[in-house]
């Protein structure tokens, strides 16, 4: 059984669904999988299943994942590009401005980190 | 999905309760609803009313007031009411001379809604073997046995009076994990009493604090986040958080100060201190303060 913390921030449904939405971005759940059922993450993280449903609601209206009558919620096809486009624009938006000023401020050369060739450039 | 299922027509409606024993009251003027579909806790301390109230739901102790269960009066229309309530007790009854086959057998012969074969199923893997004696089984395997026999009925309201009572966390985590897999479902209503809040409470949907037989806080479990919070109070802001009507303070090491508030402004809050939602077991200690005093 996996050990679970919930923290007292967030509705405990918002951080089941963050969980399964890093679950996508590091590719352990890839378009077409298939999520375990309500019941079944209700029964292993012991939450009564209408936070599961919920949480399973909210990746539904984000298009993350889709019902299949009868077979339950699947990833849906566009969700990694979904997910990977918004969090594009999120660090472009939130994260960015603030690397790009500490460069500045620090004298740094962008181009020198970037260059394969520096010692910076290797990712 | 939330509001349709409570909208739904309750379970369990009492109003005016009342039971007094010898000079306690047990129940004095109780009221409250349990929707169907949900998984209800009914939390409260030694003596506070929790057990007489599921008694009074179950028909097995006489009172006043107005209690309707599934539509029905529990004091007149009892023997109807059993084949949709089914209850587990802390105090597991079952005769020690007993096979696990001979209790299967049993609750068949007297229960018109119990599936023998899914009871079956249910202790597969276990090491409830057909010929074992209720003698031989430790506290947890007791309840494991109860807990099968109970969910192959297929009843409307289940009843749990502190049903993990005495049980180590490997029979308790799993208890709960049965019942959430093989039995839950939005046509059942889980009415349960405890003491290890901690552990149910992400379970519950909805919770209702008891004392002195009345009802103290009674509320969906989504919204105690928006409306509780807890502030760690700095101490040069004491004063102006007391203005903001904490119902619980309790002072910490080091000059901080622990306050609760309930629907109080969260931006305000916020400039006293770090704040954070409060678990159940914080609001219950806070709401049964001076309890045993």
């Amino acid at each position: 059984m996996t050990a679970v913390e919930w923290n007292d921030g967030a509705p405990i449904y918002r951080q089941l669904k963050e969980r399964v939405v890093a679950m996508m971005l590091d590719g352990v759940l890839r378009p077409g999988d298939a999520l375990p059922s309500v019941r079944q993450v209700a029964a292993e993280y012991q939450l009564n299943p209408i936070t599961v449903s919920r949480a399973y609601q909210e990746l539904a209206d984000d298009q993350l994942v889709e019902k299949r009558r009868g077979l339950g919620m699947y990833v849906t096809e566009g969700a990694t590009a979904r997910l990977m486009a918004s969090e594009r624009e999120r660090f472009l938006r939130e994260e960015w401005p603030m690397v790009l000023e500490r460069i500045q401020r620090l004298g740094l050369d962008p181009k020198e980190l970037l260059d394969p060739k520096s010692k910076w450039g290797q990712a | 999905m939330n509001t349709e299922i409570r909208n739904g027509s309750p379970v369990v409606v009492a109003r005016g309760l009342r039971k007094a024993y010898k000079n306690k009251l047990a129940l004095d003027d109780t009221r409250f609803e349990v929707p169907l579909g949900r998984i209800v806790g009914l939390i409260g301390p030694n003596g506070a009313g929790k057990t007489t109230a599921l008694k009074a739901i179950l028909g097995l102790v006489p009172f006043e007031g107005d209690l309707k269960v599934l539509g029905k009066d529990p004091r007149t229309q009892r023997d109807e009411l059993m084949n949709d309530i089914c209850f587990i007790a802390d105090v597991a009854v079952l005769p020690r001379w007993m096979k696990v086959k001979e209790a299967i057998a049993f609750v068949a012969g007297v229960h018109p809604r119990f599936d023998e074969a899914k009871c079956r199923r249910f202790l597969e893997g276990t090491q409830l073997k057909p010929d074992l004696r209720v003698r031989e089984m430790s506290k947890g395997m007791i309840v494991q046995l109860h807990l099968a026999l109970v969910m192959a009925i297929d009843a409307r309201l289940l009843v749990l009076d502190e049903p993990t009572l005495g049980l180590d966390i490997l029979y308790r985590k799993q208890f709960y994990q049965r019942l959430l897999e093989d039995y839950f479902d939005e046509e059942k209503t889980i009415l349960v009493t405890t003491h290890q809040v901690e552990e149910i409470e992400h379970i519950l949907t909805d919770v209702m604090f008891i004392r002195d037989g009345k009802i103290m806080l009674d509320a969906p479990m989504d919204t105690l986040g928006e409306r509780y919070t807890e502030v760690l109070v700095n101490a040069d802001r004491v004063e102006a958080a007391r203005a903001l009507k904490p119902v619980d303070e309790r002072a910490l090491p080091f000059g901080k100060t622990v306050m609760l508030f309930d629907g109080a402004d969260a931006a305000r809050l916020g400039e006293l201190g770090e704040t954070r939602t409060p678990g159940l077991a914080d609001l219950f200690v806070a709401t049964m303060k001076g309890t045993y005093a």
